[in-house]
């Protein structure tokens, strides 16, 4: 069965090879280092789901997540957003944004794990809540 | 013989006729009470030994639900150190992981950000004379204020003079803490073979982290000596390359 493609979007090196071992065993893993970047990498690769950093330099999670949510291609594509402002507002904003769901810096990876299987189903499954 | 005798003889035949099948009737019913006790007595003595099977199986499960409850705590304490290994070799490997000075810097702003859970930090480095600590790099506070500290003042200035780990906690308030110090949540000296070479100071923490944990003590620890050693490297690197030899 084929893995299932998760794109990680952060400009912090740190966070990605965070994620990257957290969800490396189980998923197929693209990344990208911007915005920019990550508009591009889900257009061409149009992952199974996007984890999302919100604050990064030049284009920020929240607008990479509109741009995404209203292309054909990539609208219907589960997006995380990362976050280090957990609080109500900002959370607010991110669904407004068009998020599925939302995790906090320091990610909890069993609270990742949880909330990327809630949206893909297991990791080799076909269950999917979002598309 | 007369009609009135015969009948007579006819009703006491009659009569023990009915006794005698009473009598039968009776012992059948008598046996079948005795057959009855003796199967409800074995009823009962299986009754027994179920009962015991039933407390011995209730006993075993009983201790398999505590075997299962404390082999999935075992599980989620083995989850919880592999996460806790993970974040140490992501921290480890970062700062070791370039001889770039600014890279070096970066590494440490991403491990108190991502793996620590603070976005107000600054790092020190101790200048030549030994005396004052010069901000170097930092994120989320008032560089002016930060710019220096005198060894010896204040949290931060004696973290540098002992080489001891701060760790804030209800029942260590520093009285003596300076300015701009209310928020602070940890000093970390940098150590380099056991001198103290800076200090990386975390202030308050993001707001959803419900206070530090034992990885975060665990990368304060990493950080004291891994950080001190990377800067190093980075500071040489760049001097061996100032000075044409790399």
């Amino acid at each position: 069965m084929q893995k299932k493609k998760i794109l990680l979007v952060d400009d912090s090196a740190t966070a990605l090879m965070m994620e990257q071992m957290v969800l490396g065993k189980d998923y197929d893993i693209v990344v990208a280092k911007d915005g920019a970047e990550a508009l591009k990498v889900a257009v061409a690769e149009v992952p199974d789901l996007i984890l999302l950093d919100v604050m990064m330099p030049k284009m920020g999670g929240f607008e990479v997540c509109r741009i995404l949510r209203n292309l054909e291609l990539t609208k219907a594509i589960p997006i995380i957003l990362v976050t280090t402002r957990g609080e109500a507002k900002n959370v607010e904003a991110g669904y407004a944004s068009g998020a599925s769901d939302y995790v906090t810096k320091p990610i909890n990876n069993r609270e990742l794990l949880t909330k990327i299987q809630r949206h893909l189903g297991s990791a080799n499954g076909s269950g999917n809540e979002s598309r | 013989m007369d009609d009135s005798k015969r009948d007579g003889r006819d009703s006491g035949e009659y009569a023990l006729k009915v006794r005698d099948e009473t009598t039968r009737y009776v012992k059948e019913l008598l046996d079948e009470n005795a057959k009855l006790r003796g199967r409800v007595s074995e009823l009962e003595s299986e009754l027994g030994r179920f009962d015991g099977e039933k407390k011995t199986l209730e006993q075993r499960l009983s201790l398999m639900e505590i075997e299962s409850r404390r082999q999935l705590s075992q599980f989620v304490d083995v989850e919880m150190q592999n996460a806790n290994v993970a974040n140490l070799y992501v921290a480890s490997f970062r700062l070791h992981g370039t001889l770039e000075r600014e890279e070096v810097l970066a590494a440490i702003r991403e491990i108190v950000i991502n793996l620590i859970g603070s976005e107000e930090l600054a790092v020190f480095e101790l200048d030549g004379s030994g005396a004052v600590l010069r901000l170097v790099s930092s994120f989320g506070v008032d560089e002016k204020r930060w710019r220096h500290v005198v060894v010896g003042d204040g949290i931060i200035g004696r973290a540098a003079q002992t080489g001891d780990l701060y760790v804030a906690s209800p029942g260590n308030a520093a009285a003596d803490r300076a300015a701009g110090e209310e928020s602070l949540t940890a000093c970390i000296p940098l150590l380099l073979d056991g001198k103290v070479t800076g200090a990386i100071a975390v202030f308050r923490m993001l707001e959803h982290k419900r206070g530090l944990e034992d990885v975060d003590h665990e990368l304060f620890g990493l950080l004291a000596r891994q950080a001190a050693t990377a800067l190093y490297c980075s500071s040489l690197q760049e001097r061996i390359a100032a000075a044409g030899l790399g």
